[in-house]
C-alpha cells in the first residue's frame, strides 16, 4: 500500500514541479503584459486544433495530430500578438476573453460531430496529472529545457517587449518579440494542458508568479520565490489528495489558493515595512473579528427567526461545546430521539446486509431467482422509506429542541455577536 | 396477370403502409435493437442517443425533439438513466407517447432490479450513478430481454392491434434464438465462474449475475469524477491481494486510471461494450453479447495461462 502511494504520488509530484518551473517564468511575463487569461485562450485554441485533428481521423499523439495542434496554436499566437495592436481601441483582456469563448464554442461544435468528443472536452478541463508516465515526464523536461534555454538567451528583448505597455515606438520589433513569446507559450501550454488540465495549468502559471511578485519586483528573485511556493503547493496538493481521498487536480488548485493566501498574510503581517505592518495587523484583527462576530450574531438571530431551518454554524458550536438540541428536549423526547437514531442505523445495516447477500449470490452458490431479487429490492425500498420516517421523527424532535434552545442559546449569541461586531466597527472607524 | 400482381402485391403494400405508420423511438441502441427484433419490418425504429457516445453524459438536441413528433411508440430505459426524455416528452405534448399513454414503454417495469438502495438514506452509497433508484444497466442480462421485449410488444399492439400476430411471432422467434445463444454464452464463460474483475464504472452487475462473475470493486465511484490517488492505491492493493487479472473498461470512459492500475499491477485492461453500438462489432443486441462474452473469455483465458 505505502509503495503504491509513493509510486502514485512521485511522478505526478515531479510533473507538477516541472510544470511549476516553466510556468512561473511565463506567469511573471504574463502578469507584466497584463494578459492573465492568454493561457486559457491559447490552450483552448490548441485544444480546438487537437479536436479538429481527432475528428479528421488522427490520433492525438500521432504526427498529424500534433501538426493540427501546432498550426492552431500558431494561429492563436498570431492573434494574441495582433491583440496588442488592437489595445488602443479595444481592451486587450476583452479581446483575449472573446478569443477564449469563441475557441471553446468552436471546440464544442466540432466535438458535436464526433460521438466521443464530450470526454475529450472534459479531459481538457480536468486533466489527469495523476496518470502521467515516466516517458511523458522526460519529454516535458527536454521540451521545457529547450524553451527555457531559448528564453534565457533572449530574456532581455522579451522582458523589454513585455514591459512596454503604451504605444511603443518600434511596433515591428515589439510585435516580433511578442510573437516569439506567444509561440513558445503556446507550445508550453499545449503540452501541459493535455496532462494537467486547464484549471491546474492556470494555477501553475499565475499563483507562483503572484506570490513571487508579492515579495520582490526583481524578476530573478520573484522567480525563485515563485518556484518554492509552487513546489510547496504542488506537494501539499498531491499529498493532500491522498489524505482527503479526493481528486488530485481539484485539491491542488485549492492548495495553490491556500499558498497564495498564506503568502499574502506573510507579506502583510510579517515582511511589510514596520509602520505598514502595524497598520495591517490592526486592520486584519478588525476585519477578522468583525467577520467572526457577525457570523455568530447572525447565526444566533437566524435560530431565533427560523428554528426549523439549517444551522451550520450553530451545529459547529454545538459539536464544539457539547450543548446540542437534545439538552433542550424533555426526557421523553430525548428517549424517542435516540431510539429513532438507533432504528435508522439498524435499517441502514439491514439494507447493506441485503445488498451484500445479493452481490455474493451473483457468483457464489445458487443463483437467486428473479422473485428473490425482487423481494430483496422491495425490502430495501421499504427499509429506505422506514428510515426516512425515523429521520422525519428526528428532524421534528430536533426542531422542538431548537425552538426552546433559541431563547437560551440563539438570543444570547445574537446579542453578543452583534454588539461585539458593532463595537469593533466603531473602533475600526476611530482608528482610521 | 393483374389479379396475380394484386394478390402478390397487396400484402407487400399493406406492410409498407404499416411500416410507414408505425414509428418506434428508443432512447438507447439496446432498446432500439430489441424493438427492431419485435416489430421486424412493421415499424421504422430510431435511436436518440448516438452509437458510441456515453449515454450517461447525453444531452438532447433540437433534432431529437423533431424525432419524437409523430412517433407511435417510445421506449426508454427508465430509472433516471434517460431523465432528459421527460422534458422532451412534456414539450412534445402527444398523449400517446407520454407517461401513461398507450405508446409509452418504460422498459424497466417488471425487471428484477439490482442495487435498489435508495441513495437518499445513505449518502455514502457509492454506486457511481448520479440519478435513479437502482442500477439501470439491466439490458446487460440477456434474460431480461424477455421482459423488455414484452413491454415493447404490448405497446405496439396497443397502438396498432392489427399487427398483434406478427409482433408475437417475431418476439417468440427472437427469444428462442436468444435463449439458444445464451446457453452458448454461458458455456463459454462457465470455466471462468467467479472470476474476479475490477470495472471502471458500475455498469456490470446484471452481466455479472447472469454469467456468474465477481466484480470486486469499481474505479470510478462518482460519475465523472476522477478517482483519488488514495483510492487507486487501495485498488492496486486489492488487485494484488486477490490476484485480479482483468480491468473492465468502456470505450468512452477516460482510460488513464485504468491504464495506470494496469501498469502498476500487470492486470489487463479489457474493453467491453456497455451498449449496442459502443463498438462497431456490437451491431445489435445478440452481437453485443457475442462481442462482450468473446472478448472477456479470451482475456480471462489469456490471464489464467
Amino acid at each position: 500500500m505505502f509503495e503504491d502511494v509513493l509510486a502514485f504520488a512521485a511522478l505526478p509530484l515531479a510533473a507538477a514541479i516541472v510544470f511549476t518551473g516553466i510556468h512561473t517564468w511565463f506567469g511573471l511575463q504574463v502578469l507584466r503584459r497584463n494578459v492573465v487569461f492568454a493561457d486559457l485562450a491559447l490552450a483552448q485554441v490548441s485544444a480546438l486544433g487537437a479536436t479538429v485533428g481527432v475528428v479528421a481521423g488522427h490520433a492525438v499523439q500521432s504526427a498529424a495530430g500534433y501538426a493540427y495542434t501546432l498550426i492552431f496554436t500558431a494561429v492563436g499566437a498570431l492573434l494574441l500578438t495582433a491583440s496588442r495592436g488592437l489595445a488602443r481601441s479595444v481592451r486587450q483582456e476583452a479581446f483575449i476573453g472573446v478569443l477564449y469563448v469563441v475557441a471553446t464554442a468552436a471546440t464544442v461544435l466540432v466535438v458535436d460531430r464526433s460521438p466521443q468528443g464530450a470526454e475529450h472536452v472534459k479531459k481538457m478541463l480536468v486533466g489527469g496529472i495523476l496518470s502521467v508516465t515516466g516517458d511523458e515526464l522526460v519529454k516535458f523536461i527536454v521540451l521545457y529545457s529547450i524553451i527555457g534555454a531559448i528564453h534565457w538567451l533572449l530574456r532581455r528583448p522579451l522582458l523589454a517587449a513585455a514591459g512596454q505597455n503604451d504605444t511603443p515606438t518600434d511596433i515591428g520589433r515589439i510585435a516580433f518579440w511578442d510573437l516569439v513569446f506567444y509561440l513558445s507559450f503556446g507550445v508550453v501550454v499545449t503540452s501541459s494542458v493535455a496532462t494537467a488540465g486547464v484549471l491546474l495549468v492556470f494555477c501553475f502559471l499565475i499563483v507562483p508568479a503572484l506570490v513571487g511578485g508579492l515579495f520582490s519586483s526583481h524578476i530573478g528573485v520573484a522567480l525563485v520565490i515563485g518556484w518554492i511556493a509552487g513546489a510547496a503547493a504542488s506537494a501539499a496538493g498531491i499529498f493532500g489528495s491522498f489524505l482527503l481521498d479526493a481528486p488530485t487536480g481539484a485539491v491542488t488548485v485549492v492548495t495553490f489558493a491556500a499558498v497564495l493566501l498564506v503568502a499574502g498574510a506573510i507579506r502583510a503581517f510579517i515582511t511589510a515595512p514596520a509602520a505598514e505592518r502595524g497598520r495591517n495587523r490592526q486592520r486584519g484583527l478588525h476585519m477578522g473579528g468583525l467577520v467572526l462576530c457577525l457570523l455568530i450574531g447572525l447565526s444566533g438571530a437566524w435560530v431565533v427567526i427560523a428554528p426549523a431551518g439549517d444551522h451550520p454554524i450553530l451545529a459547529m458550536i454545538e459539536t464544539a461545546t457539547g450543548i446540542g438540541p437534545d439538552r433542550f428536549m424533555t426526557a421523553r423526547e430525548r428517549a424517542d430521539y435516540l431510539e429513532a437514531a438507533a432504528i435508522e442505523r439498524r435499517h441502514k445495516g439491514e439494507i447493506d446486509r441485503l445488498y451484500d447477500r445479493e452481490r455474493q449470490s451473483r457468483w457464489q452458490g445458487d443463483e437467486l431467482t428473479p422473485d428473490e431479487i425482487r423481494r430483496i429490492g422491495s425490502m430495501q425500498q421499504t427499509l429506505t422509506e422506514m428510515g426516512r420516517g425515523e429521520r422525519f421523527v428526528m428532524d421534528y424532535l430536533r426542531t422542538r429542541g431548537r425552538e426552546r434552545e433559541r431563547w437560551y442559546v440563539g438570543l444570547p449569541l445574537a446579542a453578543i455577536g452583534l454588539i461585539a461586531a458593532a463595537t469593533i466597527a466603531r473602533r475600526a472607524r476611530r482608528a482610521r | 396477370m393483374l389479379v396475380l400482381l394484386s394478390i402478390l402485391g397487396l400484402p407487400f403494400v399493406a406492410q409498407t403502409l404499416a411500416a410507414q405508420n408505425m414509428r418506434v423511438v428508443a432512447t438507447t441502441g439496446d432498446l432500439a435493437s430489441l424493438a427492431r427484433a419485435v416489430t421486424g419490418d412493421l415499424a421504422q425504429v430510431e435511436t436518440i442517443i448516438p452509437a458510441a457516445a456515453d449515454p450517461e453524459a447525453f444531452e438532447p438536441r433540437p433534432s431529437d425533439f423533431a424525432r419524437l413528433k409523430g412517433a407511435s411508440v417510445v421506449v426508454r430505459v427508465g430509472l433516471g438513466y434517460d431523465h432528459w426524455l421527460d422534458k422532451l416528452l412534456s414539450m412534445h405534448g402527444d398523449a400517446v407517447i407520454n407517461r401513461g399513454g398507450a405508446g409509452y414503454v418504460d422498459a424497466s417495469v417488471g425487471i428484477p432490479l439490482l442495487e435498489l438502495k435508495g441513495s437518499s438514506v445513505d449518502p455514502a452509497n457509492r454506486d457511481g450513478h448520479a440519478h435513479g433508484l437502482a442500477n439501470p444497466h439491466y439490458w446487460l442480462d440477456p434474460a431480461n430481454a424477455e421482459i423488455i421485449t414484452g413491454g415493447i410488444a404490448e405497446a405496439s399492439i396497443r397502438v396498432a392491434p392489427e399487427v398483434a400476430a406478427k409482433v408475437i411471432a417475431n418476439r417468440d422467434g427472437f427469444l428462442s434464438r436468444l435463449k439458444a445463444n445464451l446457453t452458448q454464452w454461458e458455456q463459454l464463460l462457465a470455466p471462468h465462474r467467479a472470476a474476479r474483475l475490477i470495472a471502471y464504472h458500475n455498469t456490470w452487475p446484471y452481466f455479472a449475475r447472469r454469467f456468474r462473475l465477481n466484480i470486486v470493486d469499481v474505479i470510478e465511484i462518482k460519475e465523472g469524477v476522477a478517482p483519488s490517488p488514495a483510492r487507486l492505491a487501495k485498488l492496486a492493493a486489492t488487485i494484488r491481494e486477490q490476484n485480479i487479472r482483468v480491468i473492465v473498461h468502456e470505450p468512452f470512459e477516460p482510460e488513464e486510471a485504468s491504464q495506470l492500475l494496469a501498469r502498476r499491477t500487470g492486470a489487463a485492461v479489457v474493453k467491453l461494450a456497455p451498449s449496442v453500438g459502443s463498438v462497431p462489432a456490437a451491431s445489435d443486441y445478440p452481437a453485443l453479447f457475442d462481442y462482450n462474452v468473446g472478448t472477456l473469455t479470451r482475456a480471462l483465458s489469456a490471464a489464467s495461462n
